[in-house]
């Protein structure tokens, strides 16, 4: 049991591409709160975000062989394949119009595709990064935050974000570069 | 000047708020430009997945966990098969090996079987916890251990006789020793405890003809 938690997520990961289930059992119990916590902001439906959490840890099992063990970052893949999941089942029950959800489907847009020069991150040295995170964020404006919380926790595209704001799409793609730019930069002040 | 539109995708791409045209161009950018900045993705890729850092942590059901393992279960045939392909293909890639082990296809029926029984018992109701059930999933990794073991131990021969057991008998088995060492003690205590109240019952009444006898003479 101590060596088990001892493990690093890369480790982890390492032994559910060798089809290890203790390995998974181990990555759910590290990662089911905050997973769950991202799928239920985007959802907010209970039932629905624990069924989605579910399919995250079936897409890990079967789509294993996705992920990159040169870059080893467990972290961003894991937050980025939940986002992306529950955002697509977000669209879907809200009547977008989206490819059938195919194995195929599941590989080009649920899988998340990270940078080949992407630096590894872990849960337990990001946990630690909380208060710095809360604080570059609260240190953005309220339309800043707004165009945020819109484009990554409701799933909407740009041309969306103008219609609901009533605004041009020029003035949403560039409040968002602008938002995330400074996030960035708020947070490297932090660090 | 493809770098400043990359970097500007980027930023959009990473929120995943990029229209079909954008997304399109940012393909066409990371396949063909040896300048693309690869660096900046993957920074705002990590600062992005850093957002969730700022809400309040939720926890999941306890039951999701076997819920989740249950699904898992549904799979195996699927994630066999990849376990057979990879095999193959490591065999394949290997320059001079041994034939094929018919070891390890018959450990791969036992794990099965043993599957199979323990997802029976789960639909009939036998309580499995969470810890259990997850590993029940398929613990591939036990199996490479396990399979070491059965070469060690058993010749292919009595692992075969092994397989053919019925399984309806081992159930009988452990029924009936559960019943041995459990109901029957348990049946045992009742019919003691029985026969003390019967004689206590006895005493009780043999007390009270006397007393009432008693009580006649004394009138």
């Amino acid at each position: 049991m101590a060596e088990s938690n001892s493990l690093t997520d890369a480790e982890i990961m390492l032994k559910i591409a060798g089809y290890d289930s203790k390995a998974l059992e181990k990555l759910y119990d590290r990662y089911a709160p905050v997973l769950y916590t991202l799928i239920k902001k985007i959802v907010t439906d209970k039932e629905t975000a624990e069924e989605i959490l579910s399919d995250v840890f079936v897409i890990i099992w079967r789509q294993i062989d996705h992920f990159d063990f040169k870059t080893n970052n467990t972290y961003t893949w894991l937050i980025t394949l939940a986002h992306n999941k529950a955002i697509d089942v977000l669209n879907r029950r809200g009547g977008k119009k989206l490819p059938e959800y195919t194995d195929e489907y599941e590989k080009e847009h649920i899988i998340p595709k990270l940078s080949p020069e992407v630096q590894a991150l872990e849960l337990e040295e990001v946990l630690k990064r909380k208060g710095k995170m809360e604080k570059a964020l609260g240190s953005l404006t309220d339309a800043q935050k707004y165009v945020l919380e819109l484009s990554y926790y409701g799933g909407m595209d740009q041309e969306e974000i103008a219609n609901k704001l009533k605004i041009p799409t020029v003035t949403v793609k560039s409040k968002l570069q602008v938002a995330i730019g400074n996030l960035m930069q708020k947070l490297s002040e932090a660090n | 000047m493809d770098k400043k539109k990359g970097l500007e995708l980027i930023k959009l791409e990473v929120l995943g708020c990029l229209n079909e045209k954008d997304m399109e161009s940012l393909k066409i950018l990371k396949e063909s430009n040896d300048d693309f900045p690869w660096k900046e993705l993957a920074d705002y890729q990590n600062l992005v997945a850093l957002i969730p850092l700022a809400l309040e942590m939720k926890y999941p059901a306890s039951e999701l966990k076997d819920k989740t393992a249950m699904k898992l279960y549904n799979i195996r045939d699927e994630i066999k098969a990849k376990i057979e392909a990879k095999k193959a293909q490591e065999i394949s890639s290997k320059p001079v090996e041994e034939e094929p082990q018919l070891e390890e296809l018959v450990e791969m029926e036992e794990i099965v079987e043993v599957e199979e029984k323990v997802f029976a018992e789960a639909e009939e109701g036998v309580n499995i916890n969470a810890d259990e059930s997850f590993r029940l999933v398929s613990n591939f990794k036990e199996k490479n251990e396990s399979k070491n073991l059965i070469k060690e131990t058993h010749d292919s021969a009595d692992v075969h006789v092994l397989k053919s057991a019925p399984e309806k008998d081992v159930i009988e088995k452990i029924t009936r020793d559960y019943i041995k060492t459990h109901i029957e003690k348990e049946i045992d205590l009742l019919n003691q405890s029985v026969k003390k109240n019967k004689i206590l019952s006895i005493i009780l009444f043999l007390i009270t003809l006397i007393l009432i006898g008693a009580l006649y003479f004394i009138k």
